[in-house]
C-alpha cells in the first residue's frame, strides 16, 4: 500500500474532498449523524459561555460560582459525543475490509478535542477556580466515561453512566477541595488538583481504549 | 473435501449462551446458487453470519475462497470478495440509495475511481435505477430489501450471502430477483437462506437443508424434487414436488426418534 493510500483511517487522502457528496469521510460522518453531534457540541458551548457570564455578573456571586457550568457543560458535551458513536448499520459495518479501531479512535479523539476546545473558551479567566482547566479536565474525563458506556451498554445509552456519576458526586462532594475528594469527586475540583487530573486522564484513556477495541455494543442481541 | 469449493466448513459449531445453533456442521459449496433451507431456528442465520465473517464460530474450521477465515489478514482479503445481505440491516435513514450503496462500497474498499459506476450498476441491477436519489426512509419494504441486495453485490463478490432476500418482495419482484440470482450464480457462489421452498425450486441449482444445527440433506434441487415423488393423495392439498421433497428429507433426517416425538404431539 502506498503512503498516500494509508494517510487517513477513511482511505486515501486524495479521496477525502469533503465537498464531494460521495467522499468516504462525508458518508461516514452522515452515517453517524455527526453534523447533529457537532451542532449539539456548539450549542452546549454557547449555552455554557452564556451561563458562566450570567452567573459571574450576578451581584452576590463571583467566578467561583461557575462550578455548575464546568460540570454540566462537559456533561452535556460528553452525552453528545457518546450518543454520536451510535451506528445504525452495525451488522454491515462488521463486514468492512479494514479494521475499525483507527476510525473509532479518530472519531472519538476528534470529537473530544473539539469539545475540549469549545468548553475551554466558554469559561475565560480565573484558571485556578472553575475556569478553563476544570472545563478541559471534566470534558476529557466525562467523554471517557461516555465512551466506556458506549462500549458496555450501547451508544444510545452512553449518556447514562456520566449522568449517574455526576448526579451522585454533585450531591455528595464536600464543599472544600482536596483530600480524598480529589480522586472520587474529580469533577467538582476547582482546577489544578493533581488527583482529579489523574483520574480524568485515566478515565479518558480507559474509555477510549475500550471503545476503540470493542466498538459500541450492539443494541439488539444477534439471533 | 473438494479443493475447488468456495465454502468449506468442517465441524462448525456455534453456541449462543446455552443453546447450540450449529452442531459440528460439515458443508462444502462451489459456484452456483445454493438454497439454504430449514425450519425456523435451524441455524441458517448463524451459518450465514459465520460465513460472512461477522460472527466467530465456537469451534470448527471455516475456509472461504480458498483461505482459512480464522486469520486476521486472510479475513481482510476474504471480505473484499464477499457480499452479505443480513436478515435485518440498519442504515442511516437520511441516506439516499446511492449514498447507502456507496457507503458499503467504501467499506468493501472498492477503488474510489470505480465506485460511482459500481454503485449505479448495482442499483440498476436490482431495478431501483429510477429511485437511486430517493432517501432510504421514503422507500417501501421491498425497495429497502432491493437496496440491501444492491449493497451486497456492489463489489462484484465471488461469495454472496443472502439471508432471507425475498422477504417483503412482491411476486413480480421475486420473479425478477430469481433471474438476477441465476445470473449472479454463473460466476459467483451464491448462498440464499430462505424459508420459501418455491424460491429454491425456481432459482437454485443446489440445496442444503439444515435442521437443528446439522445438515439434513445436500444435493441438486432436482434430487430434492425427486425425493418428493408423486402426490400421496390425488386431489389432496396441492403441494409442489419440491415441498414434498423438503418434508421427506426432514423426516428422514429426524429418524425414528424424531417421528416418535412428532406423533406424540
Amino acid at each position: 500500500m502506498s503512503l498516500k493510500g494509508s494517510l487517513t483511517p477513511w482511505g486515501p487522502l486524495k479521496a477525502m474532498n469533503p465537498l464531494s457528496p460521495m467522499s468516504p469521510l462525508r458518508l461516514y460522518a452522515r452515517s453517524r449523524a455527526l453534523p447533529a453531534a457537532l451542532a449539539a457540541l456548539a450549542g452546549t458551548a454557547v449555552a455554557a459561555a452564556w451561563a458562566a457570564h450570567w452567573l459571574v455578573s450576578l451581584p452576590a456571586f463571583d467566578h467561583t460560582a461557575r462550578l455548575p457550568v464546568v460540570v454540566f457543560g462537559p456533561l452535556l458535551a460528553a452525552a453528545a459525543i457518546g450518543t454520536g458513536l451510535h451506528t445504525p448499520s452495525d451488522e454491515l459495518d462488521r463486514t468492512a475490509v479494514r479494521a475499525w479501531w483507527p476510525r473509532r479512535l479518530a472519531h472519538l479523539l476528534g470529537a473530544t478535542v473539539l469539545a475540549v476546545a469549545l468548553l475551554a473558551l466558554a469559561v475565560p479567566g480565573h484558571a485556578e477556580a472553575f475556569g478553563a482547566p476544570a472545563a478541559v479536565r471534566n470534558t476529557l474525563g466525562l467523554a471517557g466515561v461516555a465512551a466506556a458506556g458506549a462500549a458496555l451498554i450501547g451508544a444510545r445509552l452512553s449518556w447514562l453512566p456520566p449522568v449517574l456519576f455526576v448526579g451522585g458526586v454533585y450531591l455528595a462532594a464536600p464543599g472544600e477541595p482536596g483530600g480524598a475528594a480529589d480522586w472520587w469527586a474529580w469533577v467538582m475540583q476547582p482546577g489544578p488538583q493533581g488527583g482529579s487530573w489523574t483520574v480524568a486522564v485515566a478515565a479518558f484513556t480507559a474509555g477510549a481504549t475500550l471503545y476503540a477495541w470493542r466498538g459500541a455494543r450492539r443494541a439488539t442481541a444477534a439471533s | 473435501m473438494n479443493p475447488s469449493a468456495t465454502v468449506a466448513v468442517t465441524g462448525l459449531t456455534v453456541r449462543h449462551r446455552r443453546t447450540v445453533a450449529l452442531d459440528a456442521l460439515d458443508l462444502s459449496l462451489g459456484p452456483g446458487v445454493h438454497g439454504l433451507l430449514g425450519p425456523n431456528g435451524a441455524g441458517k442465520t448463524s451459518l450465514i453470519r459465520v460465513l460472512a465473517t461477522v460472527a466467530a464460530p465456537s469451534s470448527g474450521r471455516v475456509e472461504l475462497l480458498g483461505t482459512d477465515s480464522a486469520g486476521h489478514g486472510e479475513r481482510t482479503a476474504i471480505r473484499r470478495r464477499l457480499g452479505y445481505l443480513p436478515q435485518e440491516f440498519g442504515y442511516y435513514p437520511a441516506f439516499t440509495v446511492r449514498e447507502f450503496v456507496a457507503y458499503v462500497a467504501w467499506l468493501k474498499e472498492v477503488p474510489a475511481d470505480r465506485a460511482p459506476a459500481a454503485v449505479e450498476r448495482a442499483v440498476r441491477r436490482v431495478g431501483l435505477g429510477d429511485r437511486i436519489d430517493a432517501r432510504m426512509k421514503t422507500l417501501s419494504g421491498g425497495m429497502v430489501r432491493r437496496a440491501g441486495i444492491a449493497q451486497a453485490i456492489v463489489n462484484e463478490p465471488e461469495l454472496l450471502l443472502l439471508d432471507e432476500p425475498t422477504a417483503g418482495l412482491d411476486p413480480e419482484q421475486r420473479v425478477e430477483f430469481r433471474a438476477l440470482l441465476r445470473e449472479l450464480g454463473t460466476r459467483a457462489t451464491v448462498v440464499v437462506s430462505t424459508h420459501l421452498v418455491e424460491d429454491v425450486a425456481a432459482a437454485c441449482t443446489d440445496v442444503a437443508l439444515i435442521e437443528a444445527g446439522r445438515l439434513a440433506f445436500q444435493g441438486a434441487t432436482a434430487e430434492l424434487v425427486a425425493l418428493g415423488g408423486e402426490p400421496a393423495e390425488p386431489g389432496g392439498s396441492p403441494t409442489s414436488a419440491v415441498e414434498r421433497g423438503y418434508t421427506t428429507a426432514l423426516r428422514a433426517h429426524r429418524g425414528p426418534t424424531g417421528r416418535a416425538r412428532e406423533s406424540l404431539r
